[in-house]
């Protein structure tokens, strides 16, 4: 216990390391939650081709693969087209960059689907009601589909964001200084990676708990009017 | 041929030259996984059932085990018992350190094994507490005992309801499994990575990996599509327009 | 014992909490009687029903299955359970139940759920169980249908596979629970047209219903439940045509 008090700020650093990862993962996977379900949703064939590729490629790849693969792959990649068209001179991608960037990406694939069922659950009949009342286009919208939306969005919102937490772990496997690695940093030094691996592992809990009572608090807040039928 | 390869910017021959060790990879990957869920899913029987059945004791003391490995991180716990258990000189002064908890495989193994019996006893406890009423009363009013009704109709039903989730389950442990890389194991991953370290590799490791990870994946995926038409004929649509047609029960 | 009713219920109770559902009812059947239950909703009928073979545990009074008492004592708390839950499950296996919404494992083939009680409740010999259950799916009109899934029939088909379920097992009493309530209305004449060919067997029956026209062609007695207690009871014409309680009047003018 005096150790995780000594090595708190390391701890805590890595704390808050861990939690914008995931935030700014978030934000790029609800971007591109969105685009894939408005694409599997829409009339457009090769939008939809284009999301049906990019859930099942995410799907088929393990989360760690496709964070080495960018960030080791990603540099050079970029630097040898940068070089070859000149457009660009040497670019360094940072683990933040690389893990935000993946993460977002594998978690936009399960937004898409949370977003679609979510949109396909709005029964139809609203619409048609709303259209009916002389609502136009944006009014419907807002007042209709996307409350629904979020309401039934939210459970898998939820889930999505408890795992999307416990992946951001991976990430400092390519070395950045999130809650592990600082933990096993500490942990080495002092020939105590017991008690720092398990001071992570109840650091990790307290997270997903409280995001799990905000996010519980929020849906019942979106469900409001909604009468349980189980 | 060659004038083809030269057209794809990897190494293509280095990886054909390295494929024996990839291969080995695989079958590292593979039983790894599949270990890890079948000892996981063993567990995972009764502890379902005494969650599913509010047994005073074993519920609160299973729901935290399954509270606290499905709410961190797999990579946590594995380093937890890899590199934490060693901090403890009784532990490394005990029987099991040299063959067991001192071995990178049967860490990893562990790990996987706790973390796929959390989620799979709450799948399993969701899908026990599923089971139509009428159904388990049907059992008991033709006299089944307690332990009758569980086998003959409340886990097999459960199970089969389960089907489409735990599909998941496994790809999601698949997917887990590459932790085993980060502990030193040659997994698919452990392979690639030191193919891109051995011949300083950008991507050719990584990317023969995720071609690998996909096909086992896909081959996941057929296989759980063959379990549901075996076992859930019953959710399925039947064809109403031929009354004769083939019944569901002999379509193998 | 030989002369012993069938079955035999002697002042039964129950309640629900505060609510008192079942306030001492008590019937004979006889060997091949054919009882109609009738009652509004509410009126605690299925309770009652629910009662008999411990789906719900009564809280005093007597069950006896042709002559053997269903022995009961109390616990700690003083709540009535079973001395001997084997002895409740063999004689369960004899007094078997048709529910309102079927109840078939939905999991089983038709032909699985009629095997299922034969082949692992009364350990018959497999082949002698095949044999049995397809002549009861035979007289409940359905032996073309024993290799499909539940869902995949007809409410009325997976009633009359229920009621073979029953059969199967050549129970001392059967015990029907609004056997036809969740049908619609085309599908209710093919599950009573199967009950009243039981009934002219000479099967000993317990019928929770809503079907008049039931009662009062084919049971040998009608007893009407009004707030738990036997309201008024006997032969189906007499009670049916000159009903003598108030209760019984406004129930049978409403139905009609």
């Amino acid at each position: 216990m005096d150790l995780i008090v000594e090595y708190q700020a390391q701890l805590i650093a890595g704390t808050v390391m861990t939690i914008r990862l995931a935030l700014t993962s978030l934000f790029i996977a609800v971007i591109l939650g969105l685009l894939g379900a408005w694409a599997k949703l829409s009339n457009s064939r090769v939008a939809g081709f284009i999301a049906n590729v990019y859930t099942t490629l995410i799907r088929g790849v393990p989360d760690l693969v496709l964070i080495m693969l960018v960030f080791f792959g990603g540099q050079v990649t970029i630097n040898a087209i940068g070089a070859a068209t000149g457009l660009w001179g040497y670019i360094d991608i940072s683990q933040f960059i690389a893990g935000a960037g993946t993460i977002g990406l594998i978690f936009g694939a399960y937004f898409t689907e949370t977003f679609r069922g979510a949109i396909m659950a709005i029964p139809t009949g609203q619409i048609e009601a709303g259209i009916s009342c002389g609502m136009r286009r944006s009014l419907i919208f807002r007042h209709i589909i996307w409350p629904q939306m979020v309401r039934f969005a939210l459970p898998g919102f939820t889930n999505n964001w408890l795992v999307l937490v416990k992946t951001t772990a991976l990430v400092s496997v390519i070395g950045l200084q999130d809650l592990v690695y600082n933990a096993f940093t500490a942990g080495r030094s002092t020939r105590q990676l017991f008690t720092f691996m398990f001071a992570t592992l109840v650091i990790y809990l307290l997270l997903t708990a409280v995001s799990d009572v905000l996010l519980r608090a929020l849906e019942r807040r979106y469900n409001r009017g909604v009468v349980r039928t189980n | 041929m060659d004038a083809v390869l030269s057209y794809i910017p990897l190494d293509i021959t280095l990886i054909a030259e390295n494929f024996d060790r990839f291969l080995y990879g695989v079958w590292t990957t593979l039983v790894l996984t599949f270990l890890a869920l079948l000892v996981g899913g063993l567990f995972a029987i009764p502890m379902a059932i005494a969650r599913a059945s509010k047994h005073w004791l074993l519920n609160p003391i299973i729901w935290s085990f399954t509270y606290v490995f499905r709410g961190s991180p797999l990579l946590v716990q594995t380093y937890l018992i890899y590199f934490g258990l060693g901090q403890f000189e009784a532990v490394r002064e005990s029987w099991l350190w040299d063959p067991i908890l001192s071995s990178a495989w049967w860490c990893a193994f562990i790990a996987f094994s706790l973390n796929t019996a959390a989620y799979t006893t709450e799948l399993l406890r969701g899908s026990i507490v599923d089971t139509p009423s009428g159904e388990v009363e049907a059992a008991i009013a033709l006299g089944h005992s307690y332990y009758k009704r569980l086998r003959r109709v409340v886990l097999p039903s459960a199970f089969r309801r389960m089907i489409p989730a735990y599909s998941n389950e496994v790809i999601f442990m698949l997917h887990g499994s590459v932790i085993a890389s980060t502990i030193t194991l040659q997994d698919i991953l452990g392979v690639g990575r030191w193919l891109n370290g051995r011949y300083y590799l950008a991507y050719e490791g990584f990317i023969t990996a995720a071609l690998l990870y996909f096909l086992i994946v896909l081959c996941i995926t057929q296989l759980f599509r063959l379990l549901e038409r075996r076992y859930l004929p019953h959710l399925r649509e039947r064809d109403t327009t031929t009354d004769s047609a083939p019944l569901p029960g002999s379509i193998r | 014992m030989i002369d012993a009713p069938a079955l035999q219920v002697n002042d039964l109770y129950k309640s629900f909490g505060d609510n008192a559902v079942i306030k001492g009812v008590s019937m004979d059947a006889s060997r091949g009687d054919v009882i109609s239950i009738l009652g509004a909703s509410g009126s605690g009928k299925s309770t009652f029903l629910r009662c008999l073979n411990l789906l719900e545990t009564p809280d005093s009074g007597d069950v006896f299955l042709a002559g053997e008492k269903m022995a009961m004592k109390r616990n700690r708390r003083g709540h009535q359970v079973p001395v001997d839950i084997r002895q409740v499950e063999k004689m369960r296996s004899r007094m078997a139940m048709v529910f309102q919404g079927f109840n078939l494992w939905s999991h089983m083939t038709v032909l699985d759920n009629v095997l299922e009680g034969p082949i692992y409740v009364q350990n018959v010999a497999k082949a002698e169980a095949k044999e049995k259950a397809y002549a009861m799916l035979e007289r409940v009109g359905l032996s073309d249908r024993a290799k499909y899934y539940p869902a995949h029939l007809s409410g009325g088909q997976q009633q009359r596979v229920a009621i073979a379920r029953a059969l199967v097992m050549e129970p001392d009493v059967m015990l029907f629970d609004e056997p036809t309530s969740a049908l619609d209305p085309e599908l209710v004449g093919e599950v009573l047209e199967v009950m009243s060919n039981l009934a002219k067997e000479g099967r000993t029956m317990l019928v929770v219903t809503h079907e008049i026209a039931f009662a009062r062609d084919v049971s040998t007695k009608t007893v009407f439940l009004h707030q738990g207690e036997i309201c008024e009871e006997g032969p189906p014409d007499e009670i049916l045509k000159s009903p003598k309680t108030e209760q019984l009047t406004t129930f049978l003018s409403r139905l009609s």
